[in-house]
């Protein structure tokens, strides 16, 4: 089953162009919404929640059209917003409950519920106390917790670990994941940094000026971006030519050397370089995939 | 709203719960829900009484609560004073009709003072999008706000109505109970509350700041009321009467006033009562259209706002 499919949707506002003519389908689990700030994923899931009209194009959500079943979908789907929605008077406890009796559950079952919801997005005593006084990873947790606490069958996350330290951030992403596996709800997440996504996505979808770059399984991602990341104290010129010498395709970016990691050996390759010319090693490790790199990448094939 | 202990509450779901020893919360698993989902009139009625205790201070802080509550307690005054007269001097204080133009001022502030409370804070934080991605319409959440301001005004005109109403029954005054002015004021009280409402929500939600709703409530009463006194003072002076009878239309509390003295044919409360013959229609004409040119306002800006 698809939970989500759009075909040749455009959206044009009177400056610009945020979706163009883009075809993608996603399947259930955690699905990565990537692109840069602009790159139109925001409008993407508004028109997907029936609240922005397309220009041209079609869309369907859990099979349903959001030009005409937006109500439907609505039911069956929690949002997550990428900006902060939380009226800072009111408490997390009172605040989900109210959601929940917005999304049609009754009375009882929505306290019942937001009080569970929030135990599982890690709330507890915090949960009765005022929005105000939250931390913004507390704050990031409520908002999850209003877009899960109807049971959806699919969650729309825009931008969830903005605003967050790495902590936070280590700690919703595996809160993302275990909704997409142990609770059972498929999720669309977005992000402009592919290599937070790879780690809680079973399939990447990449966009750029409101057209589709690239939609594939995570694996394929992670082996065709394979590299090694070295920085050394000084020196780099020579340990590039080393390398290069060895047959490795190198590429400085500033202080950082950016190596072809593909086949077993290179960072053992990587030490004894560093070694024989005696350097000092600042950082050797698994080269994180950026956005930059799949654009590259595509702008090289075509 | 507050919340009781629900940790431990009954399950809805199908994933099995775990063994759980007394005095230690486990974690129960994520459990699916597979009850009734209601649709928009739930969400409106839940939206529609969450704002109405919100107005009133209820599941707010304390010192959200000392505003409104105040405001009542001046509304019910003159009820209990009355009262207090027919009991002791036997005659009757103030005509039913009467109450919400002599209370206009305790009405606005009151207007002022709440009207920005149900938009502005869905505003400035954002919440509205949370609305607008559940199964609630633009249209939803303003009638919504709109049902709520009106009920808490009619609330605040109604209930002083209501116990000077069983006030005057329980004395027992010589003659008949005023039971058709008390009826009259009750349905003037709608008109009062519908037309309010409009004006002070569709006012507040243009600006995402609450002081600048209140200030821009209130002004739009002051002003009114100022132009109108001014007006008519400067027409009586000048023996114009027949033009300062319109020129108290100017004021929204007694343009509500004509409607109710052409509707129910009670007398007016004004200095020089309002225009004969066509004076009645044209006030219930304008109520209408200004409660119209509201709604249409409110409705205009929330389409625009869901979208964004």
């Amino acid at each position: 089953m698809t939970i989500l499919a759009t075909e040749g949707l455009t959206k044009r506002f009177p400056r610009v162009t945020a979706l163009d003519r883009l075809t993608v389908t996603a399947e259930p689990g955690v699905t990565g919404l990537v692109g840069a700030n602009g790159a139109g994923k925001s409008t993407l899931i508004k028109i997907l929640l029936g609240l922005l009209p397309p220009t041209e194009g079609r869309a369907a959500v859990l099979g349903l059209d959001p030009a005409t079943q937006a109500l439907d979908i609505r039911r069956k789907v929690g949002y997550m917003p990428e900006h902060d929605c939380l009226p800072p008077d009111v408490s997390a406890t009172e605040f989900t409950v109210h959601m929940a009796r917005m999304s049609g559950l009754p009375r009882g079952t929505a306290r019942e519920r937001a009080a569970d919801t929030l135990r599982h997005v890690g709330l507890y005593e915090e949960r009765y106390r005022p929005i105000g006084g939250y931390s913004t990873g507390m704050k990031q947790r409520v908002k999850l917790a209003q877009a899960l606490v109807h049971d959806p069958s699919l969650l729309f996350l825009d931008e969830p670990t903005n605003g967050l330290d790495p902590k936070g951030r280590d700690d919703m992403l595996a809160l993302i994941r275990r909704i997409g596996t142990e609770f059972g709800i498929s999720v669309v997440v977005t992000s402009h940094l592919l290599g937070e996504l790879e780690r809680v996505c079973d399939h990447v979808i990449v966009i750029d000026g409101g057209r589709l770059l690239r939609s594939s399984a995570i694996g394929e991602f992670t082996q065709a971006t394979q590299s090694i990341t070295v920085e050394v104290e000084e020196g780099q010129e020579a340990l590039a030519e080393r390398l290069r010498a060895a047959g490795r395709a190198v590429t400085e970016h500033g202080r950082l050397l950016i190596m072809d990691a593909g086949t077993p050996g290179a960072h053992d390759l990587v030490r004894d370089a560093v070694c024989d010319l005696n350097l000092s090693l600042v950082r050797l490790e698994q080269g994180r995939h950026r956005i930059e790199d799949v654009f590259r990448e595509e702008a090289a094939h075509v | 709203m507050s919340e009781t202990g629900t940790e431990t509450g009954p399950g809805t779901g199908t994933v099995p719960v775990a063994e759980r020893p007394s005095g230690v919360i486990h974690d129960i698993g994520y459990r699916h829900y597979d009850g009734p989902r209601h649709g928009r009139g739930h969400a409106f009625a839940a939206l529609t009484l969450n704002s109405l205790r919100g107005v009133f201070g209820l599941g707010r802080t304390a010192r959200s609560k000392i505003m409104p509550f105040l405001l009542f307690g001046v509304m019910m005054l003159p009820a209990v004073v009355s009262i207090a007269v027919m009991a002791i001097l036997k005659e009757r204080a103030l005509p039913y009709p009467a109450y919400a133009v002599t209370m206009q001022a305790v009405l606005a502030v009151f207007l002022a003072a709440q009207s920005p409370y149900l938009v502005a804070p869905d505003l400035r934080f954002r919440v509205l999008p949370l609305y607008m991605s559940r199964p609630t319409t633009a249209l939803d959440y303003v009638a919504a706000k709109l049902t709520a301001m009106t009920l808490a005004l009619f609330i605040l005109i109604g209930a002083p109505l209501t116990l000077l109403f069983a006030g005057e029954l329980l004395v027992d005054l010589p003659g008949p109970p005023h039971t058709g002015d008390y009826l009259a004021a009750m349905g003037t009280a709608v008109i009062y509350a519908v037309l309010l409402a409009a004006i002070g929500v569709a006012l507040a939600s243009f600006t995402p700041r609450r002081g600048l709703g209140v200030a821009s409530v209130i002004a739009v009463y002051l002003l009114s009321s100022a132009v109108s006194a001014v007006l008519v003072g400067l027409l009586m002076s000048t023996s114009r009467d027949a033009a300062a009878t319109w020129a108290w239309l100017i004021n929204p509390f007694f343009l509500v006033d004509a409607v109710q003295n052409w509707l129910f044919g009670v007398e007016p409360h004004n200095d020089g009562g309002y225009p004969p013959d066509l004076g009645g229609p044209v006030a219930a004409a304008l109520v209408v259209a200004i409660t119209g040119l509201c709604v249409s306002a409110l409705v205009l800006r929330y389409r625009k706002a869901a979208a964004s």
